[in-house]
């Protein structure tokens, strides 16, 4: 067998037959999981498919995750939960910490209480007329549409979700579930997909063997399910290798980052109160708050990739929104119990992959579920896993094998036949308005929104890299171009990115660090069970032209990263980078203002599957 | 013929120790807050005397390792999934609390019956592994306990090696004060090593061994039995995290002189 | 019985008894006067003569000895032997000892053998009502807990620095025999560390070292040699007792070279040691809480780390100096010499 990118193709690998192989444990993936176990066994306890790889046992299933612990480094949510509600009706939230039932919903337009935000003359004038309107410098908008209402829906920690869910799905034996072990590669022979190879261990930092090497081992599998979330390596691997549809591409991404706070005694807000927020700290950054019960919040930002600005350091912003007069009143005298970051693929149903092929199927966000009208993700992951779920069942029993043609006439046909297929049409162009600004967004989404997706505001989506404008472009009228430079100097002799000093520089406060809830960036990384990189792996994150690196003048990746582990060289050139301080949020793999002259898709930055990142389930 | 042992490893699951943890006093006693949702893993010491006992009974063909846990079991079970591509052991569950307030007395005699529950255990060649301190209780007192429970009284704690001799003698380097070690050797088992951090790198992962372990740790979280402690004759009248804060002076502008002054003046006063 | 305390103090290779061991006396003393019991105390070795001109100061009730040869070096079996015969006879409802590496060997296995119960490294003890109640840590000193037992006998491990030493004086005591005998044979004591010794507990200082001392520095380089010899400067002219943060010994243990004198025994924090020092040095470390747990019992905290922002500057130091160490430590050696 041959692989395509093969890490160490003289190396001696080991090999272990399985019949389902799953890359990535997230809400799809315990969505097919959970499908799957409860077809796999007759109720005497007798199987009721057999395995090929193990003759009279059930189908051997294993799932390969790769953070150190399941759920670890997402995110807090809302959700309507349709399709979980679907696959399991009994469904008691208490029994997941953090979830509730949705209570409240509030959406607010933020003003700028500072001044210092970059707004359009449109956007400076409906401020002024909002203004007589607002309290606590936010108009809460007094009727939500139907689009974006998630009630009845619940809250919770998706790490908490996915946690509870792989207690279930692995309590009986028949699903394997294994953390800590990422997945390379997929096993690519003759335009098949035959397994998966994992992650060389006992390496040194540029993957050449070092003490105790194990070569990752090969993962041979009838059928490979890749739920490796909007920018895994597999998924990207499979997205190269077989093309795109025609049409197709992954081009609008955010960076999600969030606090998890233990919210003061003087918070009235009730377990399940969801409030957004537009506006504010810039036009193109939205904000999301969550309570969970005992009192305790999730709550955070969006900083999507048509923000024109190259200095989009979203950890900063982050403390500014919560600072906002609107939010600051429920969070003021409570304290920061954890922090995460992370990327979200928004181009829904235009991000579509290939979702079939001989031997492999997509599920989740990385195969274009997320509706990015009615700004939902997890639930649809959950239903494209289930749909999976189902649709192996019928083959196993059928005795059917994978091919391409088996797993569109089964999974893929029963995506196309479900409401996750209908409303993702609907949400299909409900954003074009954004690549042309904030306030033509948001009267596409709500055109699109009103007119079940028949109308909307175009705008053709352009490449991440295509957003970004020079420095000097970007702060015209605000920052000089000599100024620029000095302060550009002045960061390099520093070895610091120029964001903070740029915020400085138009007029955003210096945060008043508190070491509760206002904390330094570095500090955050130690918080909710630090930021881990386990030993022995190889660094993940690698330029595929050096050169261009070195001409760079924006270095988004070293400002947009989200915990600061990409920093400045100060012998120029590439820039560094320290596994140890990575929280995995993916933003550096679009947050780059060039593109890879191999592949103009993609940014000069590349990411590779690894261990490690965010201990801890509770964001 | 090559001494075998029959290893049986104590070990707790504790939340990973990097995470902030705040104890909160419940109905029944102390415990810590949001516990069910912290992150767990084994605990650190036990961690070690794992790795030990794996690599010990691979040096000595024919010889077996347990483990044995006395924590609530969807817990373990996710546990399980960060440890079991490590090293092949055999599962053994109790199911009852793993907190750090629960009593080592109580704690020992479960674990304890657990281990007799064993079927089939060479008490000669039985060698009681298990961290000499955790991260929860951290009374380095449970392992001695099951030991003279089950009438093993060559024990060792603070151990960071271990050899055996051609003649089966068991060499020890047990941890004692000023970064020092106590040399003894004892002439075989059946022993109790209560472990430090040895010198063992973390095994990498292999998916291999989790298939192999996994076989027997589902069923063996099924069958747990369930062990509530009663914690008769121990009660907390407070537990709380030190609170003071010190008003830190920062210096930033200081210059590397005036600095060494200051801290030389300091180590002086 | 209840209100009996034995101390038990055990002789180091001179025959004396080590300051932990009159601290843990001056715990037995104050918890039998709180209680309005009896004081009784033993002395377990290879001799004892000097001992018993120690421990006078405590006007112990009775004194009992069990030394010889087979107690001259620690040895679970012999020593835990000697405590439950000496707890045997004199029916102590109470038995206290230093948390020192020789008691606390045993320390559990005494108390199950008693039938009793134990708590390790008690950092205090008050009476209140006639109910004994201790304070100990728990989760690796992130929490204090105050705790009473109806169980008895208690078997309580005095944690070092604890309690003031108990004046010396002289006394009788009356030898015990015990007869036991034991599988192992202690073969002495060995080095922990090749080169000069770096861990000392009575050292007036502690300096931690951290692993922005293995990272490139402002010229771009990494100059461990020039760290390692720095930190070994300064802990021989301090006379300071050495530690790390976990993460430079973990760097150390991937097999990479850097500053080879730090081993697992000189790591502080969470899973290393919290030990006992008037003064501490922290250099080039950041962390937050459970990194500077290693630091709870340090009583004035000074840190040197080229970051303002550091986790230390939050109220864990009482001065942060915002500096190059290479270059601050090179100056600090100088003056110290």
């Amino acid at each position: 067998m041959s692989t395509e990118t093969a890490t160490m193709p003289e190396v001696e690998r080991q090999t272990m037959p399985v019949d389902i192989a799953c890359v990535g444990f997230g809400p799809a993936t315990g969505g097919f999981l959970h499908t799957l176990q409860q077809g796999l066994m007759n109720e005497d306890g007798t199987p009721a498919v057999e395995s090929k790889v193990m003759p009279g046992m059930p189908p051997q299933v294993i799932c390969y995750e790769r953070a150190d612990d399941l759920g670890f480094g997402v995110s807090g949510v809302v959700t309507e939960g349709r399709a979980i509600r679907e696959s399991m009706p009994d469904l008691d939230l208490g029994e997941i910490p953090t979830a509730a039932e949705v209570t409240s919903e509030k959406v607010a337009y933020l003003l700028d209480p500072i001044g210092a935000s970059r707004r359009s003359g449109l956007l400076k004038v409906t401020d002024t007329l909002i203004k007589p309107f607002a309290k606590n410098h936010a108009f809460t908008i007094p009727w939500i549409p139907p689009f974006l209402r998630k009630e009845p829906g619940m809250v919770f920690s998706i790490g908490q979700f996915c946690q509870w869910v792989g207690q279930r799905v692995t309590a009986d034996g028949t699903v394997q579930v294994w953390p800590g072990t990422p997945v390379s590669e997929a096993l690519i022979d003759d335009e098949k997909v035959k397994g998966v190879r994992l992650l060389d261990q006992g390496v040194d930092r540029d993957g050449k063997p070092a003490a105790g090497f194990m070569p990752g081992m090969d993962i041979e599998a009838a059928l490979t399910v890749v739920g490796d979330g909007p920018f895994g390596a597999v998924g990207r691997q499979l997205d190269e290798h077989f093309g795109m549809p025609e049409g197709h591409h992954s081009r609008d991404w955010a960076v999600g980052m969030k606090f998890v706070i233990d919210l003061p005694e003087s918070c009235n807000l009730k377990p399940g109160a969801v409030l957004h927020t537009m506006g504010y700290p810039e036009p193109e950054i939205f904000g999301f708050f969550y309570v969970f019960p005992d009192r305790v919040a999730s709550c955070g930002i969006f900083v999507p990739s048509w923000f024109e600005s190259p200095t989009r350091t979203a950890y900063r912003y982050l403390q500014h929104w919560l600072m906002h007069p609107w939010i600051w009143q429920h969070v003021e005298g409570g304290s920061l119990r954890s922090w995460g970051a992370k990327s979200i693929a928004e181009s829904g149903r235009k991000g579509e992959p290939h979702l079939v092929g001989d031997g492999y199927a997509r599920i989740g966000e990385g195969s274009g579920g997320t509706n990015v009208l009615r700004n939902s993700g997890v639930d649809e992951a959950w239903a494209t896993g289930s749909q999976l779920g189902e649709a192996v069942l019928e083959l196993l029993k059928d005795g059917k094998p994978f091919t391409k043609e088996n797993l569109e006439a089964t999974y893929v046909r029963r995506r196309r036949e479900s409401w996750l297929e209908k409303e993702s049409v609907k949400a299909e162009n409900a954003r074009n308005g954004f690549q042309k600004g904030f306030v033509r967004g948001i009267i596409g989404t709500a055109m699109a929104g009103m007119t079940g997706g028949r109308l909307h505001l175009g705008g053709e989506i352009m490449r991440p890299s295509e957003h970004v404008p020079t420095l000097e472009d970007y702060y015209k009228g605000r920052v000089s171009a000599e100024e620029i430079t000095e302060i550009r100097k002045a960061c390099e002799a520093k070895g610091a990115g120029l964001h903070d000093a740029l915020m400085d520089k138009v007029g955003w406060p210096e945060i008043p660090l508190d070491g509760k809830l206002l904390v330094s960036q570095q500090d955050a990384l130690l918080l909710g069970g630090k930021v881990q990189a386990p030993p022995g792996y190889a660094d993940h994150v690698t330029f595929h032209d050096t050169t261009i690196c070195e001409s760079c003048e924006e270095r988004i990746c070293i400002e947009a990263c989200s915990g600061q582990a990409i920093t400045m060289n100060p012998e120029g050139g590439t820039p560094l980078f320290e596994r140890e301080k990575c929280v995995h949020c993916g933003a550096c793999l679009w947050n780059c203002s060039h593109t890879d002259p191999s592949n103009p898709e993609r940014g000069n930055v590349n990411f590779q599957a690894s261990t490690g990142g965010f201990h801890s389930a509770e964001n | 013929m090559p001494t075998t042992y029959q290893i049986v490893v104590c070990g707790g699951i504790v939340p990973d120790p990097l995470q902030s943890l705040e104890p909160v006093m419940g109905p029944t006693g102390p415990a810590l807050k949001n516990e069910m949702m912290l992150p767990s893993v084994l605990d650190p010491w036990a961690w070690h005397a794992l790795f030990e006992a794996a690599d010990l009974a691979k040096r000595h063909p024919g010889s077996k390792v347990w483990l044995v846990s006395m924590s609530p079991k969807a817990k373990l079970q996710q546990v399980m999934m960060g440890l079991a591509q490590k090293v092949p052991f055999e599962l053994v569950v109790v199911d009852g609390p793993a907190s750090g307030f629960a009593d080592a007395v109580e704690t020992a005699a479960a674990l304890a019956g657990a281990i007799e529950g064993i079927p089939d255990l060479d008490r000669s060649k039985l060698l009681l592994f298990g961290g000499w301190q955790s991260a929860s209780r951290g009374t380095g007192a449970v392992l001695q306990m099951i030991g003279e429970i089950l009438g093993i009284d060559e024990q060792f704690q603070g151990v960071d090696k271990l050899t055996v001799d051609d003649s089966g003698g068991l060499e020890i380097l047990e941890r004692i004060e000023a970064g020092a070690w106590q040399k003894s050797r004892c002439a075989g088992a059946p022993a109790v090593l209560g472990w430090a951090t040895g010198e063992l790198p973390e095994p990498p992962n292999n998916p291999q061994i989790g298939m192999q372990n996994m076989r027997g740790i589902m069923p063996a979280l099924q069958q747990a039995k369930p062990a509530a402690l009663s914690g008769e004759g121990l009660s907390y009248d407070s537990v709380e995290s030190p609170k003071q804060r010190r008003e830190t002076r920062v210096e930033t502008e200081m210059d590397a002189d005036a600095i060494a002054d200051e801290i030389a003046a300091w180590l002086k006063g | 019985m209840d209100t009996k305390v034995l101390w038990i103090g055990f002789t180091d290779g001179s025959g004396m008894l080590e300051k932990p061991a009159l601290e843990a006396l001056t715990a037995a003393c104050t918890i039998a006067d709180g209680l309005g019991g009896e004081l009784v105390a033993a002395v377990v070795g290879g001799s004892a003569e000097t001992a018993l001109g120690q421990i006078g100061g405590a006007s112990p009730a009775s004194v009992t000895t069990v030394t010889g040869e087979t107690w001259s070096a620690p040895r679970y079996k012999t020593d835990a032997a000697a405590c439950e015969q000496v707890a045997k006879t004199t029916e102590a409802g109470i038995v206290v000892s230093a948390a020192g590496s020789r008691f606390s060997r045993i320390a559990a296995g005494l108390a199950q053998r008693l039938g009793g119960a134990v708590d390790t490294q008690v950092t205090a003890a008050k009476v209140e009502g006639g109910t004994l109640k201790v304070d100990r840590w728990f989760y690796r000193q992130r929490m204090i807990g105050t705790i009473q037992r109806s169980t008895r006998p208690w078997v309580l491990s005095v944690a070092p620095g604890s309690f003031a030493p108990c004046a010396e004086g002289a006394v009788e005591a009356t030898p015990l025999e015990v007869a036991t005998e034991s599988r192992t044979t202690p073969l002495g004591v060995e080095a922990g560390t090749s080169g000069a010794q770096t861990i000392r507990p009575d050292a007036d200082v502690l300096l931690v070292a951290g692993a922005g001392w293995t990272k490139k520095q402002a010229d771009g380089e990494v100059h461990v040699d020039v760290a390692a010899d720095l930190i070994l400067d300064f802990a021989e002219s301090a006379r300071a007792s050495l530690g790390s943060s976990k993460s430079m010994v973990d760097l150390a243990s991937e097999g990479q070279a850097v500053l080879p004198f730090l081993t697992h025994l000189h790591q502080i924090g969470q899973t290393g040691a919290s030990p006992r020092h008037p003064k501490g040095l922290a250099t080039c470390c950041h962390g937050e809480e459970p990194h500077a747990v290693g630091w709870r019992f340090i009583n004035e905290r000074r840190a040197i780390n080229t970051n303002a922002a550091c986790g230390w500057a939050q109220g864990k130091a009482d001065v942060l100096y915002v500096a190059d160490a290479f270059e601050v430590m090179r100056k600090v050696n100088e003056r110290l010499k």
